[in-house]
């Protein structure tokens, strides 16, 4: 098994895919400009769409955690793929502000009126096998399955 | 309030494939001992007493000792702080993408 595998098995993904009505390049733009990131995720801090580059964005604090989030883009297809590498948090935090390194990956492609745009946040480090699951109380598959409800689409 | 440390303890004990192997072998079975643990496991019963020890101080087993023998079973509530955590992430991405779609409607109507 290569490490991309491993890396793989060991880990939840987030998934979000939804249609929009607009043009790829539209969304494209709204995606990667820094001025236009700041209205709707976080102003960036040092971003430029160029890979290699860091940057940071601010969010809540949480404990030791000052809420800065460690960027590094690693991929820039313009107009269909562009990820980044988003790292955060401290050890001394539990759920919420808790150490992070995680990768999030926007895919976009043209449909009939518009573009799908998919979002994976993945990296998560969680029991992936389904057996992990099993044999334990209703309470907790209920939560499971709200999880996978709100994940989304989940690959196995 | 979820106990403290365990989102770290918990990571770091099922970041190691065998002991995430032994992880699993305890939650498909309602109760299972040290010794059925090891048979088929390629390690000694020494290396699997180890990961029991790191599972049940990540709070994700417990023991019930019956005689001469020990239980180990999966405590669900164990996992808990993980979930909470993604789920956090789960409902930030549902709520950007809401606000992407404003925005696009927005500056290109």
């Amino acid at each position: 098994m290569n490490a991309a595998a491993q890396l793989k098995s060991d880990t939840q993904d987030i998934v979000v895919e939804e249609v929009f009505p607009h043009a790829p390049e539209k969304i494209w733009k709204v995606l990667t400009s820094g001025e236009l990131m700041g209205r709707w995720i976080m102003a960036p801090t040092g971003f430029e769409p160029v890979e290699g580059k860091h940057f940071t964005m601010k969010t809540t604090a949480a404990g030791a955690w000052d809420g800065t989030i460690r960027c590094q883009v690693l991929e820039v297809k313009p107009n269909e793929r562009f990820v980044y590498a988003w790292k955060g948090g401290h050890e001394g935090n539990v759920g919420y502000g808790a150490p992070l390194d995680t990768v999030v990956t926007w895919t976009l492609s043209r449909v009939g009126n518009g573009t799908r745009l998919r979002l994976v946040h993945s990296g998560f480090v969680l029991p992936k096998n389904e057996t992990a699951f099993r044999g334990m109380s209703d309470g907790w598959k209920k939560v499971v399955r709200n999880i996978d409800g709100i994940a989304g689409e989940q690959e196995h | 309030m979820i106990e403290a440390a365990s989102i770290n303890a918990v990571m770091r004990t099922l970041a190691d494939p065998t002991r995430r192997a032994v992880f699993e072998r305890i939650v498909s079975s309602d109760e299972i001992t040290v010794i059925e643990l090891t048979r088929g496991s390629g390690v000694t019963q020494g290396a699997i007493s180890q990961h029991l020890k790191s599972l049940k101080q990540a709070g994700l087993v417990a023991e019930r000792a019956q005689g001469r023998n020990v239980f180990y079973r999966a405590e669900p509530e164990g996992l808990a702080p993980l979930v909470d955590w993604m789920s956090h992430y789960a409902v930030f991405w549902r709520e950007r993408f809401a606000d992407l779609r404003n925005l696009l409607k927005e500056i290109d109507p």
